[in-house]
């Protein structure tokens, strides 16, 4: 229950960011936020206190935590950095040419 | 395991070593990179077109599979490639627009060709891997890595507005990617399988609200990468900005590729049913429409030819995505008929946008005065294709806006019908608003109508390329108008896909 607390929390908060903020770099932020409340969320629901999922030959495995939400987070892991270093990239490359950050004076610059 | 099934490894893995090959190829001149990337695609398209022909009988007898799968196929998740028709057709249609696209790329682009041409191959990759994959995390790593790669070259000529429609197509992106990460993550905490094949088997077995949850996620996710109506507005900005070959690659063929990950997923994966169950194909269907007309009303006040060409690509992808969800034979049959048509002419209309902004300082109105008495014959094409959009009779456009008119009428929705109807008189009036700009001014000091066809001599000596791949498509766009006949075979056989499932579903699972 405060788990899916926490997720909603978070979600909620990264996209209030990402939507109502209009400087780019909180959008960013929000973004990543929103991901990050996924990842906490699958991380904590697939954890049924099992034993850390590592095969031992020989041996009977007892009660093991999934090893897939773990895989599919991290490859989300990875793609959220990634697109995050993009984000930033194009959104140094804007200030270069209109000296500001915020959303709404880029908008006014060009209208 | 015969030499086909790995062919079908090789159309992945091929572009991404060219692509790699690319990245180090600074040193080259620019002949042998043309020659390399031409050859590459060259190589792509041979490989769908063999397949297509060695596997006719079975493709005519809609039997054709093949599937190749790395790893245990006892665990939840491998990276499993099946082809069936409808994969098949939308392959062969995309690699073969791909391999104009690059053909034109090789003149049109002067600068950072090797960051070009390996970004393109990247996205090419990306684009078989999707059409190709049989389960839901590999497609969730592809449509991000289309949004990944398409996102630099948006921005590849650096200026501040193509730096800030890359920002925001990234933008709605990602938040489409995280909407369908959600929904994979729900379908695997209740199935325990990612397969589309497993899941469809036991889709049922989830409790409704779970249901709902994960449909609304999905359709979240694919109407924000296609552009329906709410959220739309990144899609001109972005298909407007980037320079012509990608224009043409973003919204001729990536846009048919996110329509084929929408039949994937809610014919093969979600049975449809499901969908009618919970009210959701109407309410989408009709966003679909109003989007249609909402994108062709704004392409009338789009002073911009690019983006112009891209409201109206709004237009033309709501109107098939309105009829393939009326889910019927004749529905399909116009809709997939469609995609092919607009497939064509969207890639030949932008790049002969490309071509003309050679010779204008840039796409607005304004600029293109006059520009119909310096190129004759390119300027020509370009209205040709304008009337197959329009759709005019002896042109691709007419069939298959005819036959998706035929399917509404069918299914007794006349709203979709009037859509398609109000949707060719507005297309007329603002294709008509540039063409008669283009004839304005009295002719300047262009060549004579005999001078440009003694240059058509050199058709494929690479005087102009760029020239030849616009005529290939206004050719093209009237020969298969004259003769769409030649696609029923392939189109009935994808239809086939998509009213049994179980054939597929049943061939993924049992190999």
């Amino acid at each position: 229950m405060l788990t899916n607390l926490i997720f909603i929390i978070l979600f909620m908060l990264g996209f209030y960011a990402l939507i109502m903020k209009t400087n780019l770099i909180k959008n960013v932020i929000g973004l990543n936020l929103m991901e990050a409340a996924i990842f906490f969320w699958v991380i904590s629901f697939s954890d049924i206190g099992g034993e850390v999922s590592i095969h031992k030959f020989g041996e009977t495995m007892g009660k093991f935590n999934d090893p897939v939400p773990q895989a599919l987070t991290l490859t989300g892991i990875v793609i959220g950095a990634s697109t995050a270093a993009l984000l930033l990239t194009l959104i140094i490359e804007l200030n270069k040419f209109s000296g500001t950050i915020d959303r709404d004076q880029i908008e006014e610059l060009n209208d | 395991m015969s030499l086909m099934n790995i062919e079908l490894i090789l159309l992945t893995v091929l572009p991404v070593l060219i692509a790699v090959f690319m990245c180090f190829s600074t040193n080259f001149n620019r002949h042998s990179r043309n020659f390399i990337a031409v050859m590459g695609v060259g190589i792509e398209l041979a490989l769908v077109i063999s397949l297509f022909v060695l596997n006719f009988e079975a493709v005519k007898n809609s039997n054709f599979f093949l599937q190749y799968t790395l790893g245990y196929t006892d665990t939840p998740f491998v990276i499993n490639l099946a082809m069936d028709n409808l994969s098949l057709f939308f392959s062969l249609i995309v690699t073969s627009a791909i391999f104009l696209i690059v053909i034109f790329s090789t003149q049109y682009i002067t600068a950072k060709e090797n960051i070009y041409f390996a970004l393109f191959f990247l996205v090419l990759a990306s684009i078989q891997g999707s059409i190709l994959t049989a389960d839901l995390f590999t497609l969730y790593l592809f449509i991000e890595a289309i949004t990944i790669f398409t996102t630099p070259l948006i921005s590849f000529e650096k200026t501040e507005e193509t730096t800030r429609a890359a920002m925001q197509y990234l933008f709605y992106g990602i938040t489409g990617g995280v909407f369908f990460f959600i929904s994979m993550i729900l379908i695997y905490f209740n199935l325990g399988t990612l397969k589309m094949a497993a899941v469809a088997e036991s889709f049922a077995l989830i409790s409704t609200p779970m249901q709902l949850t994960i449909i609304i996620f999905f359709l979240l996710a694919l109407i924000i990468k296609l552009g329906i109506f709410p959220i739309h507005f990144w899609l001109p900005r972005a298909h407007s900005a980037c320079p012509a070959p990608i224009s043409a690659l973003l919204s001729g063929v990536l846009l048919k590729v996110y329509l084929y990950i929408f039949m994937r997923l809610f014919w093969t994966m979600i049975a449809f049913d499901f969908l009618v169950e919970l009210h959701l194909s109407d309410f989408v269907l009709n966003l679909a429409l109003v989007s249609s007309l909402i994108g062709h009303v704004f392409a009338l006040q789009a002073d911009d030819l690019k983006k112009m060409l891209a409201y109206s690509s709004i237009g033309h992808i709501g109107m098939i995505l309105a009829v393939l969800l009326l889910n019927t034979e004749a529905a399909f049959y116009g809709g997939l008929l469609h995609i092919t048509a607009h497939l064509m002419m969207k890639s030949g209309l932008f790049l002969s946008s490309g071509y003309l902004l050679q010779t204008t300082l840039s796409h607005n109105i304004n600029d293109l005065r006059g520009i119909g008495h310096t190129n004759r014959l390119v300027f020509a094409a370009f209205i040709i294709i304008c009337l197959g959009t329009i759709g005019m009779p002896p042109l691709i456009g007419f069939v298959s806006k005819w036959y998706v008119l035929l399917a509404f009428l069918k299914a007794r929705h006349f709203f979709g019908a009037f859509v398609v109807a109000a949707g060719s008189i507005i297309a007329l009036i603002y294709y008509l608003r540039y063409i008669s700009h283009a004839y304005e001014t009295v002719k300047e000091d262009g060549k004579s109508i005999k001078e440009e066809l003694l240059s058509l001599k050199g058709f494929f000596s690479s005087t102009n390329k760029m020239k030849s791949v616009i005529y290939i498509f206004t050719i093209l766009i009237v020969i298969f108008g004259l003769g769409f006949k030649i696609l029923e075979m392939p189109i009935n056989t994808a239809i086939f896909e998509l009213l049994n499932p179980e054939k597929y579903i049943e061939l993924v699972l049992g190999g």
